[in-house]
């Protein structure tokens, strides 16, 4: 059985009204982020948190319109050209700038997430003139190669052969909304760990207390109970630190930071909580006769997407040591 | 399955809570510059400051909580964490009042006797009137409900045996809240009371227990026949662990369980930036540190506002009392490993090998005191069993 096959299998199918089902655009963030959590806790085969919590964002922070349906995002180098070329321009060199920004895009865009299943993509990438640009991809436009993650979810590599991308779905934006799309991501996904978290805690609680050895629930016993502790401990932690990222969602000075945090935080724990909640479930849950694997494999998966732990890390501690002896506490605190 | 222990909620603190944090930080500075606030670990245990606690109690930041007709400032609890946490996390010596504020007060106030309140609570809020908890034993650290000490009717009152053990701040302190047992009943929780001691009654012996840096804190409490009136009975005979219990959420899930260390990880900070070029793995372990020191305050804020909505809250308690006191060792283990220096005791009081010191010395506290963590995560199984 391939990868993908079992990917198939622990998917249901796509439903034809997922579009219909997405929250509307003025849905509140803290609102958004609960949706992506019940996905991660479900295993939700599409692309929600993508949607809801990154691509629709960005795509209203650069001033385009917003499609309906589901949506993906992807970011990376690729050849960019401006369709039509300013000959007359006497800035940089030629070809620096344009009549306007309509774009020739070619080259690959590598482990998108869900793009089999999207309308469209949400794409970064260094303009031709320099300095970033977003544009609108529509799922016809590229070709697909078919790629998984450890959980079976697609990771599609995006092949683009010459596409013309019109101008009007082009924004030249500022390197601050790079830098959203990054911490966006990095929430998105720390949401849908908090949620698969919180799977593992149950399927775990639910196993030790019917799982009966030497005359007893596994709950019973001393260790198990300890681990077990462990276990809803780091999950409350990942569901907390997200929580908070999700309220600060409508401040602008605080939401960067704390969305940091939340996918630090939310990174760190997946061993963790993958670690104990295996152990718990004995042999039975690294096969794949337990529904276990659909969190754990997720988490797994999902923890590295965005950087890993380290790389979220190392911008906090930055932060933080660039703010001084008070400046942790203060940065903690907010302010 | 119902998960509440793993949905606190975001607690947005309410706006007059940032203009507080500011009034604490700016009176903070000024300490700071006397000299009176040295950023210690585990201020709340060892900075024993009178005069600081006055100073405090005079900006209305001690019993805080407790109503105006008593004294206290009628703030909400979450103003008063706001205080509270400020001056943990700058190592402020509070200790002295310490347990008067979070656990006396509150207790005098919902279970003591009109009397009791009007005299203890407004001395308590104007940091003149300091409590000791006399809960554990010899052979009742977890298991309270084991308790030996005893109060045996009188003619007038009660009469009180026994010996306590780690008292904390009992030779310096006014009043202890002792956990006694009235009544040999079968069910061991039944027959528990709780009584206001006078630490300063010729019956009670106090004898030092010093801990690994030699410090006293803690003590034996000997209570060799200490008459009571009826008036030192706190609460209803018989009530003590209900009573104790109910105290026990708000011991246990407080700034002082994630915050005992911080003033160290400050030092490391300020220490790297003077020396400048931080290498990218000394910053992502400063980075993961912040991010757990900041995921567990949202629980620890969770608690509170529980806490303060009048919701139990006892296995969210405890949780993060084991999560936050497992930090603030792994936070030492952690500063040691970031930048290497040799721990030394006798080194320049305030200085990092010091305060480094100090934390290593405390260290195997932190997942002790307040109920043992081992004993704690079975609370919480629990609570996950009835939640089932």
């Amino acid at each position: 059985m391939s990868i993908e096959s079992r990917a198939e299998s622990a998917a249901e199918p796509r439903s034809e009204h997922a579009a219909e089902a997405l929250p509307p655009l003025d849905t509140a963030p803290t609102a958004l982020v609960a949706l992506a959590r019940e996905a991660g806790y479900r295993g939700t085969p599409a692309p929600l948190a993508e949607t809801l919590l990154v691509a629709r964002p960005l795509l209203a922070a650069a001033g385009l319109a917003v499609p309906d349906g589901q949506l993906t995002v992807a970011a990376g180098p690729l050849d960019v050209r401006f369709t039509h070329v300013d000959t007359d321009s006497r800035v940089g060199p030629s070809g620096a700038a344009g009549t306007d920004d309509a774009l020739r895009v070619s080259g690959t865009l590598h482990r998108v997430p869900w793009a089999r299943a999207v309308e469209a993509a949400v794409v970064l990438t260094e303009g031709p003139g320099g300095g970033p640009v977003l544009f609108l991809l529509e799922a016809t436009e590229w070709r697909q190669l078919a790629g998984t993650n450890l959980a079976g979810e697609p990771r599609d590599d995006l092949v683009l052969l010459d596409v013309a991308v019109p101008a009007e779905r082009v924004r030249r934006v500022p390197a601050a909304l790079v830098r959203e799309a990054a911490w966006r991501s990095g929430l998105a996904r720390a949401a849908l760990i908090a949620g698969a978290a919180r799977r593992c805690v149950e399927l775990t609680v639910d196993h030790t207390a019917a799982r009966v050895q030497f005359g007893r629930p596994l709950s019973h016993f001393q260790a198990v109970k300890q681990e077990e502790a462990k276990l809803v401990e780091e999950a409350a932690l990942v569901a907390a630190a997200v929580e908070a990222a999700a309220s600060a969602l409508s401040e602008p000075d605080s939401a960067e930071f704390t969305a940091w945090l939340a996918a630090a935080q939310a990174a760190a724990s997946v061993a963790e909580i993958t670690r104990i909640a295996h152990q718990l479930h004995g042999a039975i849950g690294f096969t794949e006769l337990s529904p276990l694997r659909l969190a754990t494999t997720r988490m797994w998966s999902w923890r590295d997407e965005d950087g890993g732990e380290r790389a979220w890390q190392q911008r906090i501690g930055r932060h933080v040591l660039d703010g001084g002896s008070g400046g942790l506490w203060q940065q903690v605190t907010g302010g | 399955m119902t998960l509440s222990a793993l949905d606190p909620g975001a607690v947005q603190l309410p706006p007059e809570a940032v203009q507080l944090r500011q009034e604490v930080r700016d009176f903070l500075d000024t300490e700071r510059a006397a000299g009176t606030v040295l950023g210690r670990p585990d201020s709340w245990l060892t900075g024993w400051d009178p005069a600081f606690t006055r100073r405090l109690a005079r900006r209305g930041w001690v019993g805080m909580a407790l109503p105006p007709e008593y004294g206290g400032g009628g703030r909400s609890n979450l103003e008063r964490y706001v205080v509270i946490e400020e001056l943990l996390a700058a190592g402020a010596p509070v200790s002295a009042h310490w347990v008067a504020d979070r656990q006396a007060g509150p207790s005098i106030l919902r279970h003591g006797t009109e009397a009791q309140r009007s005299h203890f609570l407004p001395r308590i809020a104007a940091g003149a009137c300091f409590f000791s908890i006399g809960m554990s034993e010899q052979e009742s650290g977890s298991d309270l409900a084991s308790v030996r000490t005893r109060a045996e009717r009188t003619a007038s009152g009660w009469r009180l045996t026994g010996t306590k053990m780690w008292t904390g701040g009992a030779h310096v302190n006014d009043h202890a809240i002792v956990l006694a047992r009235t009544d040999d009943s079968e069910d061991r929780h039944a027959g528990l009371s709780q009584f206001i001691v006078d630490l300063r009654d010729p019956h009670v012996r106090v004898e030092p227990i010093r801990l690994l840096s030699g410090e006293h804190t803690f003590n034996y409490c000997h209570l060799e026949g200490v008459e009571l009136t009826d008036e030192a009975l706190l609460g209803r005979p018989g009530d003590g662990w209900r009573q104790v219990t109910g105290e026990l959420a708000l011991e246990r899930s407080g700034p002082e369980r994630f915050l005992s260390t911080l003033p160290l990880l400050s030092a490391l900070v300020g220490q790297l930036q003077r020396t400048g070029g931080c290498s990218p793995e000394q910053q992502a372990r400063v980075g993961r540190l912040t991010a757990r020191l900041s995921s567990i305050r949202q629980l620890s804020l969770g608690v509170a506002a529980a806490l303060a909505a009048g919701r139990p809250a006892d296995v969210q308690a405890a949780l993060v009392k084991d999560l936050g006191t497992r930090f603030e060792g792994e936070l030492v283990n952690e500063v040691r490993e970031i930048l290497p220096i040799a721990a030394r005791f006798d080194a320049t009081r305030g200085s990092y090998p010091e305060l480094l010191a100090t934390a290593i010395l405390h260290a195997p506290g932190y997942t002790l005191r307040g109920g043992t963590n081992e004993i704690l995560r079975g609370i919480i199984t629990r609570g996950l069993e009835l939640s089932r």
